[in-house]
């Protein structure tokens, strides 16, 4: 299988401290990849830097084997969402979509018929709202960026903290979604989360971090989610 | 900006001390404060312009105070006295105060200065309620237009002139003391005025929440027709005319319209024709300049979404360029009035206007590379939060931007006059033009280099 995002003796340091050490991972395409941690143990840090949105203190990130410091080739098939600044605050959900569509390839009536079949997800409180994104409830902004990021089935997608802010019953809707898409379209994600139970029910491999290294690196069995109890319990 | 706060602080005080020696040595004869006093109904009318434009009361600040063992009244009272905190309750102070000491110094002292003194600063800090009010209800800000019209069509259509009348009622405040009494009152009326508004505001659901909105400029299909681009310039427009922020700065642009009516109407510029090439430059470019040189500043709020996603930099850049050139051919259009002033004045502006389309807009994007001040799009600026990004190489942007247009008339101009002068503008205006290609490369790689610096100082 070949890799979607291969990380080569990455790290980071801010004010010389060192904040993520990853000398090597390799997520190979079509993975749901989980990233679970405490605060400050480096998981924004890493997707940032699969991102390039910070510049490494050493080390590369490949995406699709493009160094993605050197090129920007990794753009069109990459979407995130990693908090509300991922959208646009002044625009509409329509807008937004709109916007997205045309940044990745996908016509407007096709991006208008490919957005009906979320309703469900969305509850009925996302579309056709007459509301500006800022001025959206915090799980229904997560709602719109966490669809968003779907236009044009981008090959690899990363979502930080998914599941926080979103009632119940979208938070089940959202891990069939994520299923459904990896399945259907080959998706790679990249989700991490405070939320145990959710991360190792949706993902096929967790990774642990703890202080900006990786501690555990697992394929999710019956048994991981006990697994990282008792790791966060001590 | 601290500097700035400190330097017109400086500069009012001198203009409270200077005035004084200024007043007395021009009309020895009469009491300077008889002199003043017809100039500040005019004073106090534009203070409340200015503070309903750039003064905001925080009033959602004090939603944690809410479930805090703390009374509303206390809340409320907490609210009216922080609000005094501001710039602009400074500046008559410290204009008044020199002047009413060096007055009591200079004339005597007698109680009639300073309770002049008092009248003016209750004036002043009940403007500072009543343009709170007027920014939050939209009753009182009925009441106060329709104020400001009556006094208008007195001013008018009758021999009554509100702006006299206030003056005389100063004149007698200063003479007779139980005058004094109205400033008060007017204060206290302010004051409870706004209590009782705030009082009703404090829950969430009220004044703590955020404002319905209406979507405008939902339709702009218009601008599909530039592939690619059009995306762009639609989001940017939609910016502009949805944000609170970008909206105050987009006015400035459009004020300096009429900057040309400040220079055209005074024989003493209408004949140094560089003089007029500086006004023609922000005729034409007030908008662009005052867009322009917030871009990339004013995608802060979600750049490191623009970042990540499809967005090459070159069309993201080529978009505000052209957003900031289509502005100035609007501009260069609208200045068309300016023909009144003669064809000489016309010409000079439309040159102006060539070299802000193609050299001064590009001066513009590249400025706007070193400005990483993020920018809350939403939020009213507060007064000299315009010009907290003003730093030294913004400083040395206003060269090209400026300076340059003057030089490239005037060094042509000096020698083979004013059509050369003119040759001079346009030609550097289509070099920029011949050169865009090359130019926004240099400006993509700036951009690239300063992406993780800017990107950092924008999401603090």
């Amino acid at each position: 299988m070949s890799h979607m995002i291969r990380v080569e003796n990455l790290s980071k340091k801010y004010a010389g401290q060192l904040v993520l050490d990853v000398p090597e991972l390799q997520i190979p395409a079509g993975q749901r990849f989980g990233l679970v941690g405490n605060n400050g143990a480096g998981k924004t840090t890493l997707f940032s830097l699969i991102l390039d949105l910070i510049e490494a203190s050493s080390g590369s990130v490949f995406s699709k084997e493009i160094d993605v410091q050197k090129s920007e080739a990794w753009k069109p098939y990459t979407a995130a969402f990693i908090d509300e600044s991922y959208l646009i605050g002044y625009l509409t959900v329509e807008e937004y979509y709109a916007f997205l569509a045309n940044l990745r390839g996908v016509t407007k009536e096709e991006i208008e018929s490919w957005t009906q079949g979320f309703e469900s997800f969305f509850n009925g409180e996302v579309l056709n709202q007459k509301k500006y994104l800022r001025n959206f409830s915090k799980g229904n902004q997560k709602k719109a960026g966490i669809v968003g990021t779907l236009i044009g089935k981008p090959d690899l997608v990363v979502l930080d903290e998914p599941f926080s802010n979103l009632d119940p019953t979208t938070q089940i809707r959202l891990k069939n979604l994520i299923r459904e898409e990896a399945e259907k379209n080959g998706t790679t994600f990249l989700i991490s989360s405070h939320d145990l139970t959710h991360v190792t029910e949706v993902c096929d491999r967790i990774v642990l971090l703890e202080k900006g290294v990786i501690v555990k690196d697992i394929e999710t069995t019956p048994e991981t989610l006990k697994e990282l109890e008792s790791y966060f319990s001590n | 900006m601290g500097f700035l706060i400190l330097y017109f602080l400086t500069a009012f005080l001198f203009l409270g001390i200077g005035g004084f020696y200024l007043l007395a040595k021009e009309n020895p004869e009469s009491d300077p404060i008889l002199l003043i006093n017809p100039l500040l109904g005019l004073y106090f009318i534009v203070d409340i312009v200015v503070r309903y434009f750039f003064q905001s009361i925080p009033v959602t600040e004090v939603k944690p105070l809410l479930i805090l063992p703390i009374s509303k009244k206390e809340i409320v009272n907490g609210v009216l006295w922080r609000s005094l905190i501001s710039f602009f309750n400074v500046i008559p102070v410290v204009t008044l105060l020199p002047f009413c000491i060096v007055f009591s110094v200079e004339k005597g002292l007698n109680a009639s200065v300073w309770i002049w003194f008092l009248g003016l600063v209750c004036l002043s800090l009940s403007s500072n309620y009543f343009s709170f009010l007027i920014n939050k209800s939209k009753r009182t800000a009925l009441v106060f237009l329709a104020l400001f019209l009556i006094g208008y069509g007195l001013h008018k259509f009758s021999n009554v002139s509100v702006l006299d009348l206030f003056g005389k009622g100063l004149n007698h405040l200063y003479l007779e003391l139980y005058w004094i009494l109205i400033p008060i009152v007017l204060l206290y009326f302010s004051i409870s005025l706004t209590k009782t508004y705030l009082r009703k505001q404090l829950f969430l659901d009220k004044g703590l929440s955020k404002k319905k909105e209406q979507i405008v400029g939902g339709n702009l299909n218009f601008f599909d027709r530039w592939e690619g681009m059009g995306f762009f310039l639609k989001n940017d427009i939609r910016l502009i005319i949805r944000n609170i922020r970008a909206r105050q700065v987009v006015l400035t642009g459009v004020f300096f319209l009429f900057y040309g009516l400040f220079f055209f109407t005074q024989e003493l510029y209408l004949d140094k024709p560089f003089v007029l090439v500086f006004a023609g430059i922000f005729i034409t470019g007030g908008f662009m300049i005052t867009f322009g040189q917030y871009v990339p500043a004013w995608d802060s709020e979600y750049y490191s979404f623009l970042m990540c996603q499809n967005v090459p930099y070159r069309k993201y850049l080529k978009s505000k360029l052209y957003l900031m050139m289509f502005s100035v051919v609007v501009c260069s259009i609208l200045s068309l009035p300016y023909l009144f002033f003669g064809f000489n004045v016309m010409q000079v502006i439309w040159a102006a206007g060539i070299f802000n389309f193609g050299f001064g807009s590009m001066i513009t994007l590249f400025s706007g590379a070193y400005n990483t001040t993020p920018m809350k799009l939403n939020i009213k600026a507060k007064a000299f939060e315009n010009t907290q990004n003003f730093s030294l190489i913004q400083m040395v942007f206003i060269l090209p931007k400026l300076v340059l247009p003057v030089l490239v008339f005037y060094l042509p101009f000096a020698f083979f006059g004013f059509n050369a002068g003119l040759v001079g503008l346009v030609i550097t205006g289509l070099l920029g033009l011949l050169f865009q290609k090359k130019l926004l490369s240099l400006i993509e790689n700036t951009y690239q280099k300063k992406k993780y610096k800017t990107l950092s100082s924008f999401n603090k």
